[in-house]
């Protein structure tokens, strides 16, 4: 079957759902539209139309199916209800044109880049005007690199659970884990997962990044509810570190250590020196980013901080 | 794995084009095939071959006066829709397009930057009534970018940015070097949860990018701004901000691993065990130095021993104002 005798097939079966007022039955379609009429089997005609309902209704058609009057269960038939198909009308305002024009291209190295432009597709159809590419002094773009991202989405929608491989930081093996998710979200770049995790029975923040291969879904859609009230953003705020309460007092050379200088919250002259207290809550985490300024800081309190800075430098220093 | 988890082949593409296409034409009336193909970004080739495929559908039937009538046979290439079926009007949003246009302004929404506040919030409130259930889909997915920056600054450079001035920044650069100079703005870019000043740089005299929560201080002069005509912006197709330099190969231990998703890197190797090696472009060599004393032991550098010299040999002089020896 080529694309374009798909497409066409689509198409008809499109406008055959429209056509009637009535539900249409299913061997009526089958006669009305030649590929189903030239089906070679009943099994064969069957799994195209179910694989063109579904392709139809992803597209965002509203194919209503309509249970029969008899009581029993049966399908009468489907259709399309034009109000229902058709994108209501809105008068976007030039400027508010050009905000979707840059909302769309958000997207642009992501995996909806295409539903941002099909959209604007649909948008620009409506007869307003066209959405401009024009500089308005700002561009963003949120790339979704994980290739995991595009089933995610769709089992969130949907509500399945879904199935991938883990790699928690320091592990050096992948876990098996089992998500229905509560949400999809970025914060600062990076993309997470949030959901209940059957295993563990429990809320769990997963980074897209250290999914292991491709995620899958799993089990039926509609089999789980997400709990009102959930904060998915909340949820991944929490799970990532923050300033703490403790103090440090650190010596830096004058002019340098800039970035430490604007994490400071009193910054004492002292010699050619100045004297920083800085706000922290890991020992390691301060520690880590003293090291990297080598001789422009040194730390005087606390002692523990002291000794983290000192431990780190002797690895560094290549000592035995 | 449903329909709709695929990657949609080319039929639902297409499809969804023929049904933007026709209440476009309806609304443009009078279009020529190369207008309508560089609207829909096709060639006139494959906007004909659309054309055709749309006259031979309609209702079942196919009687006369079943079936969408489309003129475009005109010497000059003007399309007439005489009969557009049913399919006179766009279909509505599906979810995946409701939700990306409306998280996609949710995060301009976030954004420092001179567009337009009102039309934002115009062009989301009337999205939302034209989405209807389609919008559910937005519900679970969010953004959140990074808003570390002084709101002082953010609100200078997009006073600069809509008044076209020039900026004079104190910056705080990846090397902790503090600097002062006049740039001249060109964009905000929000990339990947962080924003950036793109801005004629008039000391490098080049384009540079700035990183808000980096700029200090931003002043407004009362100079208009002069980006010159051959200034090139930054491609944003490369995706996220690359450095420029000569690569290094680093092998990483588990615990950072996340090297390879802060930093853009060249080429990632697994070696097992939940190490990989990593080919990474690095600008200036003294932020390598910074990175590997961070790092200690979970990090080797396997083509640069002059790099792992300059390490040892920072982490031996600092060690001495800790009145330790290595």
């Amino acid at each position: 079957m080529s694309q374009k005798d798909r497409t066409e097939r689509l198409l008809n079966l499109l406008f055959a759902l429209m056509a009637s007022v009535r539900p249409v039955p299913k061997h009526v379609l089958r006669e009305a539209i030649d590929a189903y009429r030239e089906s070679p089997s009943e099994e064969a005609f069957e799994r195209m139309f179910e694989r063109d309902k579904d392709e139809l209704r992803s597209m965002g058609v509203p194919v209503e199916t309509v249970e029969g009057a008899d009581g029993v269960g049966g399908i009468e038939g489907y259709r399309v209800a034009a109000a229902d198909y058709a994108l209501p009308a809105v008068d976007f305002t030039a400027d508010e044109l050009a905000v979707l024009g840059l909302a769309a291209r958000v997207w642009e190295q992501a995996s909806l880049g295409p539903a941002a432009q099909r959209a604007v597709q649909k948008l620009e159809a409506l007869g307003g005007g066209a959405v401009v590419d024009g500089p308005v002094g700002i561009e963003t773009r949120i790339a979704t690199a994980e290739p995991s991202f595009p089933v995610l989405l769709e089992a969130l929608r949907t509500r399945r659970a879904v199935r991938f491989h883990y790699r928690k930081p320091g592990e050096e093996a992948p876990a098996a884990r089992e998500v229905q998710p509560w949400g999809v979200a970025s914060r600062r770049g990076h993309w997470y997962l949030v959901g209940h995790d059957v295993e563990r029975g429990a809320a769990r923040v997963f980074r897209l990044s250290r999914v292991v291969g491709t995620a899958s879904t799993h089990g039926q859609a509609g089999s789980y509810q997400v709990p009102v009230g959930v904060d998915v953003p909340a949820m991944i705020a929490a799970s990532t570190p923050r300033p703490g309460a403790s103090t440090a007092r650190v010596r830096v050379a004058a002019g340098r250590a800039n970035g430490l200088r604007r994490r400071a919250t009193t910054s004492t002259p002292d010699g050619d020196d100045d004297i920083l207290l800085v706000p922290y809550s890991d020992d390691e985490a301060l520690a880590a980013d003293i090291v990297g300024l080598g001789t422009a800081a040194v730390v005087l309190e606390p002692e523990s901080l002291r000794a983290a800075v000192v431990r780190r430098l002797l690895v560094a220093a290549g000592a035995p | 794995m449903s329909a709709a988890t695929r990657t949609p082949d080319s039929a639902a593409t297409r499809l969804s084009r023929l049904l933007a296409l026709v209440p476009w034409l309806t609304a443009h009336e009078g279009v020529t095939i190369a207008e309508a193909a560089a609207h829909f970004g096709v060639t006139s080739e494959q906007l004909q071959s659309d054309l055709w495929l749309l006259i031979c559908t309609g209702r079942p039937g196919h009687m006369h006066g079943d079936l969408v009538d489309i003129q475009f046979w005109d010497e000059d290439g003007r399309i007439t829709v005489v009969d557009a079926q049913t399919l006179d009007r766009p279909l509505r949003l599906s979810p995946d397009e409701a939700a990306s246009l409306l998280v996609g302004l949710r995060v301009l929404a976030q954004v420092p930057g001179p567009h337009d506040r009102g039309a934002l919030a115009g062009a989301t409130s009337k999205l939302e009534a034209a989405a209807g259930e389609a919008l559910a889909a937005a519900d679970g997915l969010s953004v959140t970018v990074d808003t570390t920056h002084d709101p002082e600054v953010s609100a200078a450079v997009s006073r600069a940015l809509a008044e076209g001035r020039r900026l004079h920044l104190t910056y705080v650069g990846s090397l902790d070097e503090r600097t002062e100079r006049d740039v001249d703005p060109m964009r905000l870019l929000g990339l990947d949860g962080r924003t950036y000043l793109e801005a004629w740089c008039r000391s490098a005299e080049a384009v540079r990018t700035f990183r808000l929560d980096r700029i200090e201080r931003a002043e407004v002069l009362d100079v208009a701004a002069e980006v010159p005509a051959d200034a090139e912006p930054v491609d944003l197709g490369a995706g996220a901000l690359r450095p420029e330099g000569a690569p290094v190969t680093l092998a990483l231990a588990p615990e950072v691993a996340w090297i390879a998703e802060e930093h853009p890197v060249d080429a990632v190797a697994d070696l097992g065990e939940g190490r990989l090696q990593v080919v990474m472009p690095v600008a200036d060599e003294r932020w390598l130095v910074r990175l590997l004393l961070r790092l200690g032991s979970s990090v080797t550098v396997m083509d640069r021993p002059d790099i792992v010299e300059r390490v040892r040999a920072e982490a031996r002089s600092a060690l001495a104002a800790y009145g330790t020896e290595a």
